[in-house]
């Protein structure tokens, strides 16, 4: 492999690691605060592909379409915490994977019956449209360094929101103590539908940025799903920052691996897990 | 007394008289037939999920591993042409699932809780790429097999397996015998002592239990019958594919032990049955048959607290 | 002795006449289309294309069915092919199917085939190009109105050498219709002269193109040759483009690469060179007429799938028509369907010893979003149906 091309698959990796992250941010918020396994997580994600293509072809916007996508997936996680997730707090966690499985059921069918099952694209913004030449066949397109970026300006705004403040410091106190925080006079119930939406949101906010570069179709959501696992798994359930070290990680190994080992790439980011949790059973980052 | 709850001895006494019966009635229809035979086939599968998750608190999101590897091991260890023993290879498939498992679970086992369902995930997807991805194995078209195996012992033969209505009694049999089997299990004494682990480990170890043993000895059990179920669904029709590995496989048969009522064991058979009928069911009158599936699914967990035995339990167990 | 067997002869159609007329008189009995098609998930566009083309056939040729209603039992496969035996045995035993349409995905097939082969039903494949349907595993009463994997993937190796292109990449997903596909250029392509640098198998979904796309960038090949479909076409396809190889790097493909998915492609699509059995610009009156009634039935544009779907439609009713309206006769029905020439959008096009068709292949090329014919690449080419005994 010479530099240029190992460079170039180092941003490419670096680019999926940090999609993979927004996607696997919420699922590891949720599980941290709240310790429901959200299953239906990947849905969240296609249902914010589909929302932005849908918005798209009636505003014309992709700015706009974005921001009413994100809105209406608040609005989603909102609705679902308070009919359904709040029913399941003191039940196991069993009962959960059950509940949110009826979920992907749900979205699933939704989808079908209201966007159909033809394969949609959303083209990508004027804006963003140019690419920064590599080499002299290969160029960068502007719009995956700006999904990029927002990615990375995501992770900074949840650092700051997590550790910097009231809000954050509720979740780190519902994270290590729930009755406490009870004890304290704080509804934690409202804090829950409020990180239950965040991660929702944030799973269809990557939908958005997702959707001009890849193609939305039915049942994308599940595949995205076990791959954000894996990287929420070995970053250590409920660490956010484990999570954006181990997108990355996971990011990297699958580019590489689709170019160095072709044979084993579709296994490589099982063997990783597994190796990392062989060595470190609660993940890189537990707490 | 061996099924020491009210409610199991009165499922017992009207599911199996009514599945002993069944084929009188239906011989004609061969579907019906094969439908309950592979109902059954994968009631035994989630039995033996049951039995781990349920009763020993593993929980693994990689059993259909095992159910594939029934599978595809009876092709790999058969000749492709010649009619083979049933219970000689029934012995032989459960023991080179036991010794993965044992491997297996020499590894998953250091973790515990979601580490542990995705490192079984994580060993449950290697292996299903393995097999989608070679063309020795068929690739993701799957493979074939011919010749069904013979059933006899010491001469006798009480069983042809390619008349389907035998091979219901053998299904049906099998489920029957796993059933007993896992209630012995559960009152022996190692039973009771997978009890007190999944109770409480900390104290199990205390009374100087090794109690990473009795896990690894539950999960290896688990793993047999679990390909034993494989091997009996590759038999049914002759086909092995790499989707009998996938994680949904998995995924699936944790939705029905869950909706039977985890760790009461015969409630394996009883979500198996209510999905699968509601899926036959849904599908055949709507398009959108998962609209109504997931909302069933969504009240069922609301309704019931324990699945679908606890609930049968609230209302037929006498309070004392 | 010769007068005996005339005799017998007439005995026997006049018999047979006597029991087909008291059948037809008996019609009123539907004649059942069990379909075994996904209708959700990743495949399910191409599920819901073909049963439209079908059912369009059918209600079309309503006329021609000798008072034979049809009663439809769809099941949705859910492209799982585990299920495929029980559902193929639910459609055979149960609905007494007399003909199962299906599937889309080769490994239902594979299941499908486990269960019908030689039974007392007729299955039509629609799609799944699976080489071993119509070779090593034909069957009498197994029928394809498709294609075989080889045949749109062949002639594109011929097409390569023409314009010059000695070195090529190919590149599809790792499984059997995508390895089919590159084998069947790779054959065509290396025996005129041409060197395959390098082939690319993506595991199976997988999407995420960008690092294969980079080493393709870096080896510069005079083109590449790929198979993809449904929406891993249309992420490909966009990503070609993105990373900026469209034009640089001539891009052919299996015509699947550009079917129902040219709108969400978009401008990406723009140039593409494919060959496959179908285009939507085919100049042929029927071609014209089918497209205007499927978009105003539906409400969008048909596809190669719903074209295939309204050739399996044509292909039965021509059957039933032939026999009077009586199927009852397994032998007849399926001479019946062996003979039959199908009048399709495609062109006419007719069946192989093996039951797969005989049909030209067309090289196409995107522009302004449609798949224009640029001329017919392969003439009536058959499937060399390897393995089949029929």
């Amino acid at each position: 492999m010479t530099t240029s091309l190992f460079l170039v698959q180092l941003i490419n990796g670096l680019q999926y690691g940090l999609l993979l992250f927004l996607i696997a941010s919420g699922l590891t918020l949720v599980f941290g605060v709240m310790g429901i396994l959200n299953l239906a997580h990947g849905s969240m994600y296609m249902v914010g592909a589909y929302l932005a293509w849908y918005f798209v072809e009636h505003t014309g916007s992709f700015g706009v379409s974005a921001i009413i996508s994100a809105i209406i997936a608040l609005l989603i996680g909102i609705f679902v915490e308070r009919t359904l997730i709040r029913q399941l707090y003191r039940r196991n966690h069993l009962d959960q994977v059950l509940l949110t499985i009826g979920m992907i059921f749900v979205f699933n069918a939704l989808q079908g019956i209201l966007w159909g099952n033809d394969p949609l694209g959303v083209s990508v913004p004027e804006s963003l449209a140019g690419a920064i030449p590599l080499t002299d066949v290969l160029e960068y397109p502007v719009y995956r360094i700006f999904v990029a970026l927002l990615c990375i300006g995501i992770a900074a705004v949840m650092y700051f929101m997590i550790n910097k403040t009231r809000l954050g410091m509720l979740i780190r106190a519902g994270e290590s103590n729930r009755e406490m925080v009870e004890c304290l006079g704080i509804d934690i119930r409202k804090l829950y539908t409020i990180v239950f939406a965040i991660g929702v949101m944030l799973a269809a906010v990557a939908g958005v940025a997702a959707a001009p570069m890849s193609s939305i179709v039915p049942g994308m959501g599940e595949h995205i799903l076990i791959t954000c696992f894996v990287v929420v798994v070995i970053g250590g359930m409920g660490s956010i920052k484990g999570a954006f070290v181990a997108a990355l990680l996971v990011g990297l190994v699958d580019t590489f691996a689709s170019v160095l080992v072709p044979q084993l790439s579709s296994m490589m980011i099982y063997i990783l897990m597994a190796f990392i949790l062989l060595l470190k059973p609660q993940g890189l980052f537990s707490s | 007394m061996l099924f020491n709850k009210r409610t199991e001895r009165i499922f017992i006494w009207v599911f199996f008289p009514l599945a002993l019966l069944m084929p009188l009635f239906l011989a004609e229809n061969a579907f019906y037939i094969s439908k309950m035979t592979s109902v059954m086939i994968f009631a035994l599968f989630v039995m033996s999920l049951d039995y781990l998750v349920g009763r020993c608190g593993l929980i693994t999101l990689g059993h259909a591993m095992f159910y594939g590897l029934g599978g595809y091991l009876f092709w790999m260890i058969a000749p492709e042409y010649e009619a083979v023993n049933f219970w000689v290879y029934t012995f032989y498939i459960c023991m080179i699932a036991s010794a993965v498992a044992l491997v297996i679970g020499f590894l998953v086992l250091r973790t515990s809780g979601i580490y542990m369902i995705m490192i079984t995930l994580a060993f449950a997807q290697m292996a299903f790429y393995f097999f989608s991805d070679s063309i020795e194995f068929g690739g993701n078209d799957g493979l074939f097999i011919y010749v069904k195996p013979e059933t006899s012992i010491f001469g006798l033969s009480f069983f042809n397996l390619d008349d389907p209505v035998h091979f219901y009694y053998l299904c049906l049999l099998s489920l029957f015998n796993t059933l007993v089997f896992f209630r012995l299990l559960i009152r022996s004494r190692f039973g009771r002592v997978v009890d007190a682990i999944h109770e409480n480990p900390g104290r199990t170890t205390a009374l100087g239990y090794n109690i990473f043993l009795f896990r690894l000895m539950s999960y290896v059990i688990a793993s047999a019958l679990g390909a034993y179920a494989g091997y009996l669904f590759t038999l049914q029709y002759g086909f092995v594919n790499p989707s009998m590995l996938a994680w949904t496989t998995s995924g699936s048969a944790l939705v029905m032990s869950i909706l039977g009522g985890m760790g009461s064991i015969y409630g394996a058979i009883l979500g198996t049955f209510v999905y699968e009928g509601l899926h036959y069911t849904l599908e055949h009158l709507t398009e959108h048959w998962m609209l109504f599936m997931g909302a069933l699914i969504i009240a069922m967990v609301m309704v019931f607290k324990n699945g679908i035995a606890g609930y049968m339990e609230k209302l037929l167990e006498k309070r004392s | 002795m010769f007068k005996s067997k005339t005799l017998r002869h007439a005995v026997v159609a006049s018999l047979a006449t006597l029991s087909l007329s008291s059948s037809v008189m008996a019609s009123d009995e539907p004649i059942k289309v069990g379909m075994m098609l996904p209708f959700s998930g990743v495949y399910g566009a191409l599920g819901d294309a073909t049963r439209n083309g079908l059912k369009m056939a059918l209600q079309e040729q309503a006329s021609n069915l000798h008072g034979r209603k049809i009663e439809y039992i769809e099941i949705d496969t859910e492209a799982r092919p585990e299920r495929a035996p029980e559902i193929a045995s639910s459609l055979l035993n149960n609905s007494e199917a007399d003909f199962i349409i299906g599937p889309v995905h080769s490994g239902v097939a594979m299941g499908m085939l486990k269960v019908l082969r030689g039974q007392d039903t007729v299955m039509i494949v629609p799609n799944a190009g699976a080489g071993p349907v119509t070779g090593p595993l034909c069957s009498p009463n197994v029928f394809r109105t498709s294609f075989s994997s080889w045949q749109p993937s062949y002639p594109m190796g011929h097409v390569a050498l023409e314009k010059g292109y000695k070195k090529v990449v190919t590149m599809s997903w790792n499984y059997g219709m995508g390895k089919e596909s590159l084998d069947a250029f790779e054959e065509s392509f290396t025996a005129g002269g041409g060197e395959i640098v390098k082939k690319i198998l993506v595991p199976f979904p997988k999407t995420e193109f960008q690092a294969y796309l980079s080493e393709i960038a870096s080896i510069n090949p005079d083109a590449v040759f790929v198979f993809f479909a449904g929406g891993g076409a249309v992420k490909f396809v966009k990503d070609y483009d993105a990373l900026g190889l469209k034009g640089k790097i001539p891009l052919l493909g299996s015509g699947f690469l550009t079917e129902g998915t040219l709108e969400a492609q978009g401008e990406s699509a723009e140039g593409i060179l494919t060959t496959l059995h179908y285009a939507d610009s085919l100049d042929n009156e029927l071609n014209t007429q089918f497209r205007s009634a499927y978009k105003q039935q539906f409400g969008k544009a048909s596809d190669i799938y719903a074209v295939q779907g309204y050739d399996t439609g044509l292909m039965i009713a021509s059957a039933v028509n032939q026999l009077g309206g009586d199927i009852s006769n397994q032998n007849a029905l399926i001479k019946a369907l062996e003979s039959t020439t199908v009048r399709s959008p495609r062109g006419d096009f007719t069946f192989s010893t093996a039951h797969n068709p005989v049909q030209n292949i067309y090289l196409r090329t995107v522009e302004n979003g449609e798949n224009k014919v640029v001329e017919i690449a392969a003439p009536a080419l058959a499937d060399p149906a390897r393995g089949c005994k029929l």
